[in-house]
């Protein structure tokens, strides 16, 4: 599974209602998540790379492809399955 | 230009008030919460109230009050470690550890408080604080206030709690947070599984019962006797000002941890005792639930029924709640402004939550029917919601 097609599949398995997430979706105006399930996405993600994810890294991300960017810039050893 | 700079930027978006010339909070109610209430002089429909069972304007618990106050005066002027520990206060706390089915509580002037001050005296650095994602702004507030690492559940989900629970070896202690009720869309938590996850993880686990409290469980004892929690050793918080119809916040549990509460918790010891008066509506309360919660709570049921029955038959989507609160769902936020206004056009005051109080598309109008109301009152609210049905034309 690619970088991108793991972070699909952990947002989408950790929101409160089924929904269809691509690297356009954005977190606040497509999915309305707020501040504490902006935390649910970021633990998930944590658990699934095995990485810690300081908060200010997360804060002015939107879009799930910046997400992406974000996890390769910070952690160029993530492995992509 | 700072001080400009301040005022300047304490923004508010009334927009949608504005646009629908309707602002549904503040409300000037002139009346108790009676059947009708006034406001602005004209004679309401009140479903928007917490008063379950229908006792905040009830004669027996008003002249409780009054003579109280008679007899105490107005305040103790004191902190419960200081002048505000009163026999009414200790009698009080000891009689609501009771009836939850706990060792000891210690009453907060307020809810709110209560949660604020409990994770700030209890929780540490090296500790972990698991929250439902949909838990109440004064949980929020206080595990945020907390200073430890905090990890929101995804709402009423124990299998994503237990994932959670899974990884949470690292940390010197863990607490599990929730609400029994979540009121702005009835749901029960499933305590029951929730404190045996906590017992496999060895996990504390903390219930804001402010809903639950008066309302559910065989006779009124909140959410520990709807779930035969018998033996619980987690902690226990519920606001005192909604069935309970008085004000006020508690935190109960074992004995050990109120003793030291009571000495070590900021929240309570710097804040003065709640009232007299207020301490003696409670024990009123306290003593029509021993006596009246089979017929009060029937009433309360029977109307939330009635009330949710028509709702869907006039077309309304509802939340699906257990508790005796009936919550319209309404997906599109200027139709929930537009249903909310004829509501209260029909002189029914109810409750509508829009965002950040609920997840954005799922704005709700919650509505609750005391018991002090009659069936004809309910009737005639049941008959309005028909014609509001009729005319509404929903996205
Ligand atoms: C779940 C819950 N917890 C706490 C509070 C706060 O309690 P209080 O109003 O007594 O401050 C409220 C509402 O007011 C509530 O709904």
């Amino acid at each position: 599974m690619s970088l991108e097609e793991r972070v699909i599949k952990t947002i989408e398995e950790n929101l409160e209602k089924k929904e269809k997430v691509g690297l356009n979706t954005d977190l606040r105006n497509d999915l309305g998540l707020d501040s504490f399930a902006r935390v649910i996405i970021i633990n998930a993600l944590e658990d699934e790379f095995g990485i810690t994810i300081p908060d200010y890294e997360f804060k002015n991300i939107n879009t799930v492809a910046e997400i992406v960017k974000g996890l390769r810039e910070h952690f160029p050893d993530l492995k992509e399955s | 230009m700072r001080r400009v700079n301040f005022y300047s930027g304490l923004d508010i978006d009334l927009s949608l008030a504005h646009k629908y010339d309707f602002n549904p909070y503040y409300c000037n109610i002139e009346s108790s919460l009676s059947d009708p209430i006034i406001i602005d002089g004209k004679e309401f429909i009140n479903l928007a109230s917490n008063n379950y069972l229908g006792l905040a304007a009830d004669k027996r618990v008003a002249q409780a009050i009054a003579q109280a106050a008679e007899k105490y005066g107005a305040s103790m002027c004191g902190t419960p470690i200081a002048t505000g520990s009163m026999v009414l206060l200790q009698r009080l706390e000891q009689r609501l550890a009771n009836f939850i089915g706990l060792q000891d509580s210690i009453i907060f002037p307020s809810g709110y408080q209560a949660n604020c001050a409990l994770f700030l005296s209890l929780a540490q650095s090296e500790d972990l604080i698991i929250i439902d994602h949909y838990a109440h702004a004064s949980l929020v507030q206080g595990v945020r206030l907390a200073g430890c690492k905090v990890k929101p559940f995804l709402h009423n989900n124990v299998s994503h709690l237990r994932k959670i629970l899974e990884k949470s070896s690292e940390y010197k202690r863990v607490f599990v947070v929730t609400e029994s009720v979540f009121s702005t869309e009835g749901s029960i938590a499933p305590f029951d599984e929730i404190v045996n996850l906590c017992a496999e993880f060895d996990a504390l686990p903390v219930i804001d019962d402010s809903h639950g409290i008066g309302v559910i469980g065989r006779s009124g004892r909140g959410i520990l006797e709807e779930k035969n929690l018998d033996n619980f050793d987690g902690i226990y918080t519920a606001s005192l000002g909604k069935a309970l119809a008085n004000t006020g916040g508690i935190i109960s549990g074992k004995k050990e941890l109120i003793d030291y509460l009571k000495y070590s918790c900021p929240g309570f010891i710097y804040s003065t005792a709640l009232p007299p008066p207020v301490l003696a509506g409670i024990e009123a309360v306290l003593d029509i639930i021993d006596k009246e919660f089979p017929i009060l709570s029937e009433r309360m049921w029977r109307y939330k029924q009635m009330i949710s029955n028509c709702l869907i038959d006039s077309g309304f989507e509802l939340t699906e709640g257990q508790a005796p609160i009936t919550s319209i769902l309404i997906k599109d936020l200027e139709d929930c402004a537009r249903v909310a206004k004829m509501i209260h056009t029909n002189k029914i005051l109810a409750t509508p939550f829009v965002p950040p109080s609920v997840p954005p598309n799922e704005n709700k109008i919650r509505l609750i029917a005391g018991a002090n109301l009659s069936e004809n009152t309910i009737n005639k609210a049941l008959d309005l919601f028909r014609k509001i049905g009729k005319e509404v034309n929903l996205k």
